[in-house]
């Protein structure tokens, strides 16, 4: 094969259907197992897909050890991490620097002493996706962040545990999953559970928790029926709710800690009765379980399984979902969710190695979210982090700031939906890409590339020299190419691209000036001079390859 | 249905154009069926404030009618009465809205009450799709109302714009992400903008051919929208430049929006759709202050609203442009009539929209959202109009769009509502003829509440008076007799029709004098 040849099959183009007319999209393969030759490009398409930023020996590792072992570490439970310290606020005379704040009482000595918790928590987070290796984890809790949303609950001791709710659950069980965010003290002040009462029922919750959070809802049939629920279910749900509170929101009560209790007196201990979508079930009082019973019935419902399947794939996978995909991957998938007990990992793994999912019909179709796009950058290039920890948080902390143009800030949801990219037909994805977001994300890989970011007087920066010398062959500009374009492309170059990139390599020198430099550098790698010159040849291939639009495709 | 119906009611009861208005000009002057739906000539701007999250709209404007039964079912949220000033029909505003109030009293304002939709849908996600596609609730459209409105005349856009013709964007979102609203076949029309000193130009080369594939399709979206970035980004800063607003705005999100819109067509933009928004009238919980319901989100909301779009009204009015501009809100549902016990309401259904311009007929539409006397939990405002006759009235009659057209893009049983005279008055307000002023016409007061009295002289003749609605129909004969000479001195009762813009005219033999009033009750 040559190499045209080569480079067009990597997008799975011959020169017949380049040609063909825009066909819908058609199903080429389902849930089984994938059975292909296992290659590096499919390697790079699962690590991109499952993690924030893989880098090249990341990919060449997962290519060497195959699909299996790397689905084994990518899908491993790390446990809990430790939580977030105070590093910088030393007049907090509860918590010492170097110790955790996450159960420490307030104490109303300005609003610094308080605020500052806020900004640990908001750095702490973006530091766990910014130094995690290869694991789904980080981008696992983004999912369920996004499908159990809270937003704007002020107290971050209230953050971190419902963070905390997320890391214990995403590789969990669906089904308890559920039932722990229901009483979550940060989830019961977000949607009003915890003014949910038998006098005054509020339904801000129940309807969330059908709408949005298990079954999801379907047409609109008749007036208040939603096909999976009514509203008369969610009136129900509400009173079956009453009864939580939270405690110890920003309390400077050293004996009371972020929890939910439950108040029997505000408790509805009425029978309730559910509608016939769900088999018209009938739930007496039964107190502080009454949620936890509600929860079963929601599950006997199979539509609970394919509502949260179609999530995560169009998450992991595509936005679109076609009753070839519904028939042969949500059906399928769901059905490996329920036979373990709403245990997610099974489905997950099912779908992450299925044939489907390395399609070349999903290469490259998912636009990467901000996250996504500012990790790839950073981590895929092996941006250097301090080994200083307040040093590391400020630099974390400004990523989390950059975040809020982008329009994908954690905490600070756009609303209870979560964000439109995953939900709002028709533009999906493309919501993340307009006038606006563009230049901002242009800006963030040029200094990816370039200056590096300095930040608390840290430059974290791309060693640029040390990226080219690991790649396999860095002696040839289209090997060069065509390396680093198998980590920041999703599938790969044309033959006209690589013409236009080794001009931003070697500005229009033939091919073996390159070389020529790059021997002389390895052979007088002390030489400064040499080292700038390769250097900042590599930088601004980079730079030019990270504007390009298959940057902003995964 | 009590003082008023619906407005397409009593427009059915009403009898055709006089012959005593013979010879003017008594309609705005429509373009024919042609096939653009867009005339290319106007330079009419529609600018849309979305009120995110379901706007609360029974504490916005109070039926003082139903202050009582109102009062038993939300007493934790409502205003006391005490602080409701009422300004039309049994109507108060919340009082946090003194600048609308105001542009109410200078008749820049129009209020249309329980504007909803069959079947509401009481998600957010949803409801807000039907109001940016407007598709009917059973329906799931891909394209907003607005990208079907200009994918009439554009369908090939983004390909070759901008171009001479429409050198700026077709719609501009003051913020982060495009408008749902201008959700259009193939793209959307909206180009987001925070700040239009500051659009970077983009890097761009590098692009070989596009796949013909998915990935191909995404490939390609996001390499136009960096070319079209760089096509408009110099233009808008070049429109900026040479803009100024004329007033201070208020230092609020909705405020600086509504001023950046202002100063990009004092700047000479042709961007005739502009969208701006304001978040956070999901008001669950803490809708009023405990204890003080004139305190709290909503209030503060509010606030914001009036106090931006009243900004922004003087500033149109000081750069001389107030006559090419109408302002409508919406908001994706109303909320329940019943309170919650957690100082906030649930999501309802049906709710009041304004639309504000020097062009609007102002008044207020509907009746008053009824309250029972038994009110359930689940009780929303009923639906009076829907809002896809109120958009297909801004095509129609702002927009210049053929009635079928707009039947075409909104639905089918689309019946018009008559709330913008796009600044052509039908009927001029001026004498009619040279020797008019013998007649000495004077109304008062003006505008008049209830009563407009009509004082005017004549010799020994047959005089008649009469009252014209904005649109030059003839709504009543007050009197038709033969009077003493002298000066006369009329009281006549216009309390059972809505606010707005009215004509009187007196006629006598070989005279006759046509003076507008404004009623507001």
């Amino acid at each position: 094969m040559n190499r045209r040849n080569m480079l067009k099959s990597m997008v799975g183009l011959s020169p017949e259907n380049m040609s063909a007319a825009p066909a819908p999209r058609p199903m080429n393969v389902g849930l089984e197992p994938f059975s292909g030759t296992w290659t590096k490009a499919h390697a790079a398409h699962l690590l991109r897909r499952a993690m924030y930023g893989p880098n090249l020996q990341q990919i060449n590792t997962a290519f060497e050890e195959g699909l299996e072992l790397t689905l084994d570490q990518l899908l491993a439970d790390p446990g809990l991490p430790a939580p977030p310290v105070n590093l910088v606020m030393e007049e907090d005379p509860n918590v010492p620097i170097g110790s955790t704040w996450v159960e420490a009482p307030y104490t109303w000595g300005g609003n610094d002493v308080v605020q500052y918790r806020v900004r640990s928590l908001r750095s702490w987070f973006m530091e766990k996706g910014s130094m995690e290796g290869v694991s789904i984890v980080h981008k696992l809790v983004i999912f369920w962040h996004n499908h159990f949303v809270v937003s704007d609950v002020d107290d971050p001791k209230f953050g971190y545990n419902y963070l905390k709710t997320l890391h214990l659950n995403a590789l969990g069980n669906f089904r308890d999953f559920v039932k722990a965010i229901t009483v979550d003290p940060a989830m019961l002040r977000y949607l009003n559970g915890n003014q949910n009462t038998k006098n005054a029922p509020n339904e801000n919750y129940a309807r969330e928790l059908l709408e949005l959070f298990t079954i999801g809802k379907g047409p609109l049939v008749a007036p208040g029926d939603y096909t999976n629920y009514t509203e008369y279910d969610i009136a129900e749900i509400s009173k079956i709710l009453t009864g939580w509170r939270d405690q110890g929101f920003y309390t400077d009560n050293p004996d009371q800690a972020v929890e939910s209790v439950f108040q029997g007196w505000r408790h509805d201990t009425t029978t309730k009765t559910l509608s016939e979508k769900f088999n018209n079930a009938v739930l007496s009082n039964n107190w502080d379980q009454e949620y936890s019973d509600l929860i079963d019935i929601i599950f006997e419902q199979e539509e609970v399984s394919r509502f949260i399947c179609r999530k995560l794939y169009r998450y992991f996978v595509y936005y679109l979902i076609d009753s070839d995909v519904e028939q042969n991957v949500i059906e399928p998938m769901a059905q490996i969710l329920r036979d373990n007990d709403y245990n997610i990992v099974p489905a997950l793994r099912a779908l992450l190695s299925s044939e489907h999912f390395y399609d070349d019909l999903n290469k490259g179709v998912m636009i990467k979210n901000p996250m996504d796009f500012i990790y790839s950058a950073m981590k895929g290039l092996k941006i250097n982090f301090s080994d200083d920890a307040i040093q590391r948080y400020s630099f974390n902390l400004q990523f989390s700031y950059v975040l809020e143009p982008l329009e994908m800030v954690p905490f600070y949801m756009p609303s209870v939906a979560g964000w439109p990219a995953y939900y709002q037909e028709p533009s999906y994805y493309r919501i993340w890409i307009n006038s606006v977001t563009l230049p901002l994300r242009q800006n963030i890989t040029d200094g990816v590339a370039w200056s590096g970011f300095n930040v608390g007087g840290f430059i974290n920066e791309i060693d640029a020299l040390q990226l080219v010398n690991d790649l396999e062959d860095p002696y040839y500009p289209d090997k060069v190419i065509e390396e680093f374009a198998l980590l920041l492309f999703p599938n790969g170059v044309t033959e006209n691209q690589v013409e236009f990139l080794k001009d931003a390599l070697i500005f229009g020198l033939p091919d073996f000036e390159w070389t020529t430099e790059y021997a002389n550098y390895i052979a007088n790698p002390s030489d400064q001079a040499l080292a700038n010159a390769v250097g900042i040849k590599v930088k601004n291939l980079l730079a030019t390859m990270m504007k390009l639009s298959e940057f902003y495709l995964s | 249905m009590k003082r008023r119906k619906f407005l397409r009611n009593t427009t059915a009861a009403l009898i055709g154009l006089p012959a005593a208005l013979n010879g003017m000009s008594l309609s705005p002057i429509r373009k024919s069926a042609l096939l653009d739906a867009l005339n290319p000539d106007s330079d009419r701007v529609l600018v849309l404030i979305q009120m995110i999250g379901g706007n609360d709209g029974l504490n916005m404007i109070i039926p003082l009618d139903y202050y009582d039964k109102l009062y038993n079912v939300r007493q934790n949220v409502i205003i006391p009465e005490s602080n409701l000033e009422h300004f039309d029909h049994d109507l108060a505003f919340h009082p946090s809205m003194k600048g609308i109030r105001t542009m109410f009293d200078d008749a820049k304002l129009n209020v249309i009450q329980g504007v909803g939709y069959p079947n509401q849908n009481r998600s957010h996600f949803r409801s807000t799709d039907i109001w940016t596609s407007g598709s009917p609730a059973e329906e799931d459209w891909s394209t907003g109302w607005l990208g079907r409105y200009l994918n009439e005349d554009h369908a090939e856009f983004p390909t070759n714009y901008p171009n001479n013709d429409f050198p700026d964007p077709l719609a501009v979102v003051i913020g982060n992400s495009i408008s749902l609203t201008c959700q259009g076949e193939v793209g959307n029309y909206s180009l987001p903008l925070t700040d239009p000193f500051n659009l970077g130009q983009l890097a761009s080369g590098g692009d070989d051919f596009i796949p013909d594939n998915l990935y191909g399709d995404q490939l390609d979206f996001v390499r136009t929208t960096i070319e079209q970035t760089n096509a408009y980004s110099e233009r808008i800063t070049e429109v900026a430049n040479q803009g100024t607003n004329t007033v201070s705005y208020p230092d609020t999100g909705l405020a600086q929006q509504l001023k950046t819109i202002a100063l990009l067509l004092a700047g000479g933009s042709k961007t005739r759709i502009f969208v701006a928004s304001i978040g956070g009238f999901d008001t669950h919980a803490n809708q009023v202050q405990s204890g003080d319901p004139m305190l709290g989100e909503h209030t503060e909301l509010l606030t914001k609203l009036s106090g931006a779009i009243s900004a922004f009204q003087k500033d149109l009015e000081g750069l001389g442009i107030d006559d090419r501009v109408v302002g409508m809100t919406f908001s994706e549902f109303g909320r329940r009539i019943k309170s919650n016990n957690s100082d906030g309401t649930d999501h309802g259904s049906a709710a009041p929209l304004m639309v504000f311009g020097k062009c609007v007929i102002p008044g207020v539409i509907g009746d008053n959202a009824e309250i029972p006397d038994e009110v359930g939990t689940q009780d929303g405002v009923a639906m009076q109009f829907d809002f896809r006759d109120i958009y297909g009235s801004v095509l129609e009659d702002w927009f210049e769009v053929d009635k079928e057209i707009v039947k075409d893009l909104l639905h089918a049983d689309y019946t018009r509502i008559n709330f913008l005279n796009p600044c052509l008055d039908p009927i001029p307000t001026d004498t009619d003829n040279p020797l008019e002023e013998a007649l000495q016409v004077n109304l008062f007061p003006n505008p008049a509440h209830h009563y407009v009295n009509v004082h005017f002289e004549s010799e020994r003749e047959r005089v008649a008076v009469t009252l014209f609605n904005s649109e030059g129909r003839l709504m009543e004969t007050f009197m038709d007799k033969n009077l003493q000479a002298g000066r006369h001195e009329m009281r006549f009762d216009i309390s059972r029709y809505p606010s707005g813009n009215y004509f009187i005219r007196v006629v006598c033999s070989g005279l006759r004098q046509t003076s507008r009033v404004f009623a507001k009750f």
